[in-house]
């Protein structure tokens, strides 16, 4: 039992952090139609900004306001020069030029920090809680929450204010919210800032877990098993599919493979299932599109033909 | 017309290509941007004491050596193309090469070639000088480093075993060779669980509360230090010990304690070579060649790879003068003679790195123990052991 | 204009072959690779240029290719019947791939392609008994027609008589009606049907087709490398050859060769530049850096590719229109 609650505990952090990055997704999906393989750039970008203001000796909320400010430049940047001059170009293409940013990205990262992994600055208090044979640092509690309540509080942004109004209407109409005197083209731009800086976030908190690797750019591909669990339209979907996902992975490492490789081993010559994990989620977005290819939170029709 | 375009682009790119042909030529493949990065310096040792004999001596008998370090990244299509540049391109009188896939891949080709080859996987299956007569390999094998780890916890009355590793064939490959060879149930041991983790894992918190369930007395690293970063990380998190924890060679790292301080603490590994730093006689040429350039890695790796570099130098000295101080006009001549040289290289001195080494068996010497990290630094405990 | 297009992919292949000669085992290697490449960007071409299906699964397709002719030839089957049997084995998983394609479209179909190439590259894995999972598969140097393939030379032959033949088989292909038909697919769904297009069955036939070259393409890999591994069939082949269609320009029948040569060759390109340059120590990362920068900037300014790149440089040139070229750019083709 302490196992399922340990492991229940781990899979909501990291999939709390999924949310973040899969709701970056489904935002610039909404707004643009554009699927972006670069979330993962923006996660490992931001990681290292944050990284480089610490090390600058900043306060780590300034760190962090300050990685999410740079990486929100980056992003309506990206929109700015390489996306819209892409309005018209096929879905292949605009799927390859966000593949191309990703390699950029990480070849820029290359060049400046090293391909060695960096230990990242302690930014939460170290310690641990450990109660009734649950064991969870503060850092894991720290980081989960955070990632948690930003996705609520993002959530809850887009619903109730006067941005998030417009971006809705954006997102949902082009012409009507032309109509109404909407700037679409601003609104645009300004879902790209905010997926990237959310992005960014995510992967400073992801950071704070793991350290630090160029190989935090590979989170970015959880996002699609997440928005096509989610329902690619649905910002809400994205939450609780990355949450289900996180635990779904976390149950597969920690119950799953040890049980049945323990069959296995006992009943068969095959010894290992390999890393499960990794295709789990994969499994999941095929049985998705087989059986409700709009998601779990999406609506019927959504998808652009 | 595109077409001949094309084709003058393809045409221009291999001309720029052509070799730059060198009297001797040793040619190095490392990882100096892949997911192994961390454990480099032996590609940047090898290179660096053949850099220090252009220096001090003018090369190997008098003959200038061009030293080629190329990045295959890990990634199996660069290492192979490299390896075909090495020896057509280059006419490399000796090549090291990194990953167990490609120097498996490569094996036969090797022999083919004719070329001496020096591995930095420790993979068993290689290491046959009748199959394999050119390639040399310089330390204990995976499997022999993982048999001292089982050696010293059924010495210590522990009994149950996990072993964590890699998705890959350096993870998978020598531990399916202890698997089948029941030497750990010979030692009294038992294996309860082998948990497989990707190669660029981040994130291992559920693998290590699956192993807390299996409550390990031991648990084994074949992987690198990238991964055992992560596993000791996570470990912590788990609340497991980082004292339950050793790793093979490619886990000692001055990383490791660095970024894990508090966690690292207790961690164990096996060590082949001396420590950077140590006092012995190679310690003062690398200290003399370090005054006029850079050393990237500074750490055991790059010692091994000096090692092996001495290695390499004394067999191309051989063959150049057992041909009367002159380089063997025929390329294939002088690798065939480099080759034997090595092979008779029986009682080399590398400045105290390691004891003498013997390649008439291909591996050099096979002698290790174990360190463990003591107050942020790796601290030997325990005698060197012969590990056959 | 058939007979044209034969006399220049033969010409292309001697024009190849002559250099494979001239530049040693290194350059037969390139070449070879080349050659390996344009045959897999022809297949994929088919499929996304001219059928208008993305996928994602490219390298996946072209690692079952490797491991099929791999357990052929090793089991001692010759190894023109390992090339033939990776195709068809190649064809029944790329139509299977293809079949969710039957109801799902588009971006929808891009990322059900991801979750193919995910779930083969565990297979690759797991599956020991084919594929001898992660050590990979030791393809141990295969005869073709009796004459043994040992080296790097010897195995340029196959790959660029496999290439001419595909090159040509696809320019064909394209000018009956079920090659036309994938066009109509690739512009609407809507207009196939009210056209009486069979669309289910054109484009499981299009799947079929450009499996089949896939597999050709990764058995001759296979052979090339000797060896069939999980780590060499990943997403960063199946993106390579989307940027290698990409940059030579989609849906022409030039461009899957022209980006195939350019995106095997840069990279050596840049490397032996730089190590002229002395800049050895940053080359890799240069490398991609290079490569993603193109991606983006020929999408941006050039989406037609080095094939249109080329023909405007030179205008008078022998300019082959590829059949049924469509600019990629515009409305025209699915969102």
């Amino acid at each position: 039992m302490t196992l399922v609650l340990q492991l229940a505990v781990a899979g909501l952090a990291i999939g709390s952090v999924y949310a973040l990055i899969a709701i970056g997704v489904v935002l610039i999906y909404k707004c643009s139609g554009v699927v972006n393989f670069a979330q993962g750039a923006y996660a490992m970008v931001g990681a290292y900004v944050s990284y480089a203001l610490l090390r600058a000796g900043l306060h780590p909320v300034l760190a962090i306001i300050g990685c999410m400010v740079v990486l929100g430049g980056l992003g309506s940047l990206t929109e700015r020069l390489v996306l819209r001059p892409m309005l018209k170009a096929p879905l292949v293409a605009v799927m390859m030029v966000t593949l191309g940013l990703l390699i950029v990205a990480r070849a820029a990262c290359l060049i400046i920090w090293g391909p060695d992994q960096i230990a990242f600055p302690k930014v939460f208090p170290e310690g641990a809680i450990s109660a009734a044979g649950i064991f969870v640092t503060y850092n894991y509690i720290a980081a989960g929450i955070l990632a948690l309540v930003l996705s609520f509080g993002f959530l809850a942004m887009y619903q109730f204010t006067r941005i998030g109004l417009q971006q809705r209407c954006a997102a949902d109409n082009t012409r009507a919210a032309l109509a109404i005197g909407i700037h679409v083209s601003n609104q645009v731009s300004i879902a790209w800032a905010m997926s990237a800086a959310l992005a960014g976030l995510a992967g400073t908190l992801l950071a704070t877990l793991n350290g630090l690797s160029l190989d935090l750019a590979g989170i970015g591909m959880i996002a699609f098993p997440v928005i096509v669990v989610g329902g690619l339209s649905s910002l809400f979907g994205a939450l609780v599919a990355g949450l289900l996902l996180g635990l779904l992975q976390s149950f597969t490492d920690g119950l799953l493979s040890p049980v049945l490789e323990d069959f296995l081993r006992e009943h068969t010559s095959i010894y290992s299932v390999g890393a499960l994990q990794q295709v789990v989620p994969y499994a999941l977005l095929v049985l998705m599109l087989l059986v409700r290819p709009q998601g779990l939170f999406g609506r019927r029709g959504t998808e652009r033909v | 017309m595109r077409l001949r375009h094309a084709a003058a682009i393809l045409a221009l790119t291999l001309a720029g290509a052509l070799p730059a042909r060198a009297q001797v030529s040793v040619c190095i493949w490392g990882t100096i941007t892949g997911p192994d990065a961390l454990v480099n310096g032996m590609s940047y040792g090898i290179r660096d004491y053949l850099e220090s004999l252009n220096q001090t001596k003018g090369g190997i008998a008098g003959q200038k050596v061009n030293a080629l370090l190329l990045d295959g990244r890990y990634k199996l299509d660069e290492e192979l193309k490299i390896y075909r540049r090495c020896v057509d391109q280059e006419n490399a009188v000796f090549i090291s090469g990194w990953s167990t896939g490609s120097v498996k891949a490569l094996s036969d080709q090797i022999t083919q070639d004719g070329v001496p080859f020096i591995t930095q996987s420790y993979a068993s299956e290689v290491l046959d000088p009748k199959k394999f007569p050119y390639i040399f390999m310089a330390g204990p094998t995976y499997e022999q480093q993982m048999i001292i780890a089982l050696r010293d916890l059924a010495a210590k009355g522990g009994k149950r075993v996990v072993i964590m590793h890699a998705d890959n064939e350096y993870g998978r490959g020598p531990v399916n060779v202890i698997r089948q060879s029941g030497v750990v149930n010979q030692l009294g041991l038992q294996l309860v669980d082998t948990v497989e983790f990707r190669y660029d894992a981040q994130d291992l918190t559920a693998q290590m509360l699956r192993v807390k369930s299996r409550k390990p007395d031991m648990v084994y690293i074949q992987a690198s230090t990238p991964q055992a970063i992560v596993i000791l990380r996570d470990a912590a998190k788990a609340g497991l010990a980082g004292k339950l924890f050793i790793g093979n060679l490619y886990t000692i790292s001055p990383t490791i304690p660095e970024q894990l301080g508090e966690a690292a603490e207790g961690f164990r590994a096996i060590q082949a070579y001396q420590f950077y730093g140590t006092d012995i006689p190679a310690m003062k040429q690398i200290e003399a060649f370090g005054a006029k350039a850079p050393i990237e890695k500074k750490d055991m790796y790059y010692m091994k790879g000096w090692m092996e570099g001495i290695a390499i130098a004394a067999a191309v000295e051989g063959a150049i003068k057992q041909n009367g101080g002159k380089v063997p006009a025929d390329i294939k001549q002088f690798r065939e003679a480099v080759r034997q040289q090595m092979e008779a290289q029986t009682k080399l001195d590398d400045g105290g790195i390691t004891p003498p080494l013997d390649f008439s068996n291909h591996q050099g010497f096979v002698q290790a123990r174990i360190a463990e990290v003591n107050g942020g630094k790796y601290v030997p405990v325990g005698d060197w052991i012969d590990a056959r | 204009m058939n007979t044209r297009h034969l006399v220049i992919a033969v010409a292309v292949a001697l024009l190849m072959g002559a250099l494979s000669l001239a530049f040693g085992r290194f350059g037969a290697y390139m070449v070879n690779a080349v050659a390996i490449a344009g045959i897999g960007a022809l297949s994929l071409n088919l499929l996304i240029g001219y059928g208008g299906q993305i996928s994602f699964a490219q390298g996946a397709l072209l690692g079952v290719g490797a491991y099929t002719a791999g357990n052929i030839s090793n089991a001692g089957g010759d190894g023109l019947l390992a090339i033939l049997g990776a195709g068809v084995m190649g064809a029944i998983i790329s139509a299977l791939i293809g079949i969710p394609a039957l109801r799902l479209r588009g971006l929808y179909f891009a990322i059900a392609t991801l979750a193919a190439q995910a779930i083969l590259e565990y297979l690759f894995k797991i599956l020991d008994p084919i594929t001898n999972g992660v050590s990979g598969l030791v393809i141990r140097p295969t005869t073709i027609l009796g004459i043994p393939m040992t080296s790097d030379r010897s195995l340029v032959v196959p790959s660029l008589v496999i290439l001419v033949i595909v090159w040509v088989a696809v320019s064909r292909l394209m000018r009956i009606d079920l090659g036309r038909s994938f066009l109509v697919l690739r512009e609407s769904e809507i207009v196939a049907k009210g056209m009486g297009i069979d669309v289910a069955h054109a484009k499981i036939l299009a799947f079929f087709a450009s499996g089949f070259i896939a597999g050709l393409a990764g058995a001759l890999a296979g052979f090339a490398n000797r060896l069939a591994s999980p780590e060499a069939f990943t997403l960063d082949l199946s993106a390579d050859y989307i940027a290698m269609i990409i940059i030579g320009g989609l849906g022409t029948w030039t461009g899957p060769l022209i980006g195939a040569a350019f995106v095997v060759l840069l990279p050596e390109a840049i490397q032996r530049v730089g190590e002229a340059a002395g800049l050895s120590d940053i080359l890799s990362p240069l490398r991609e850096l290079a490569f993603g920068l193109l991606i983006i900037l020929f999408l941006i300014f050039e989406p037609r590719g080095l094939t249109a790149l080329l023909s405007r440089l030179k205008p008078r040139s022998l300019a082959v229109p590829a059949p049924g070229a469509v600019p990629a750019t515009g409305e025209s083709l699915p969102p």
